[in-house]
């Protein structure tokens, strides 16, 4: 949870821009993320937290794990989208790593701490969703979703 | 044109900033959001399981239990499961707050009790499905024969060839 105003940068790890969109749409003054503090900085050196976007490429692995050790701690990621979250409708394929949890696979055998992260599901998630994830982070909203299991006796 | 033109604008147009956080949004009529699946009515069919494009549905047998999971965090909310779902048992509500700190929220399960074949002892489909097609038939007019209904495939062929006088070797 963080109390003072959370910069953002922006990462794209190989999205089909989609979830891209949505991000800009919630710094536009109808959704206005900047009332919740947040603001986009153009440097990880100086960001709180990564709105973190795509299955993450192949092609992409090495830039990605740049930008996240670039980001200074306590950091945050914020999986948006149902690709950063479980890899998507590109879960099993060959050029893709298929979300942020195989990245966090690679960042461990690298040595490096990966940041705690809040997802977001959706294909695109609303600008909606987003703010619901930031005020989470912010603290003023609570979980809704909560794992169900009904077995049949 | 003043230095000022655009406050009296902007005075004229008012804030155009919603309020989402603090209160509910309005969401557009059809919006596909969170699929649920509805536990009294799954049958364990396994139709949406096959149709679902990012595999966000999948579907083991474990334990004489069939199990149903849906992954929300690879789901792409296209709503194919709820088009294909012969029971109408899953559909899309509008949900759509799915934050969550971690991914194991972002499940829901259905764990469906199966019926073993009387033969092999081999399970093969939900007692739930077996009554629904006990059911259909009955609506058709046929009465299955409990000795076939509780068979697997396999010994199922077996006993209909039998039964309509065809000689089949059993295995």
């Amino acid at each position: 949870m963080i109390k003072k105003s959370i910069w953002v940068f922006h990462l794209n790890s190989g999205s089909c821009n989609a979830c891209d969109i949505e991000i800009l749409d919630i710094l536009t003054p109808f959704h206005d993320a900047e009332r919740l503090g947040v603001k986009l900085v153009g440097s990880p050196r100086h960001a709180d937290a990564i709105l973190f976007t795509g299955p993450v490429t192949r092609q992409n692995v090495d830039k990605v794990i740049e930008a996240i050790r670039a980001v200074p701690e306590p950091k945050y990621l914020l999986a948006i989208g149902s690709c950063a979250c479980g890899g998507g409708i590109w879960h099993d394929s060959f050029a893709t790593l298929g979300g942020v949890q195989k990245l966090y696979g690679i960042l461990k055998s690298m040595g490096i701490k990966p940041p705690k992260t809040i997802y977001v599901p959706g294909c695109p998630p609303r600008p909606e969703a987003i703010l619901h994830a930031i005020a989470y982070l912010k603290g003023i909203v609570t979980k809704k979703v909560k794992r169900t299991i009904f077995e049949e006796k | 044109m003043g230095r000022f033109s655009l406050l009296g604008k902007s005075r004229k147009v008012g804030v155009v900033t919603e309020k989402y956080p603090f209160k509910p949004t309005e969401l557009p009529e059809g919006f596909r959001g969170k699929p649920e699946i509805n536990v009294e009515k799954c049958i364990g069919c396994g139709a949406c399981v096959a149709e679902c494009p990012p595999n966000a549905l999948t579907m083991e047998d474990r334990d004489g239990y069939r199990v149903i999971r849906l992954f929300y965090g690879r789901c792409i909310f296209c709503g194919r499961c709820a088009d294909v779902c012969p029971e109408e048992a899953i559909s899309l509500t509008m949900e759509f707050e799915l934050t969550s700190d971690t991914l194991t929220d972002l499940v829901q399960e259905v764990k469906l009790k199966m019926v073993k074949c009387i033969v092999c002892g081999r399970y093969y489909g939900t007692e739930r499905h077996q009554r629904k097609i006990i059911e259909a038939m009955k609506s058709q007019g046929i009465e299955l024969d409990p000795e076939i209904m509780y068979r697997c495939p396999e010994h199922r062929a077996d006993t209909g060839a039998k039964l309509i006088g065809l000689r089949r070797e059993s295995k």
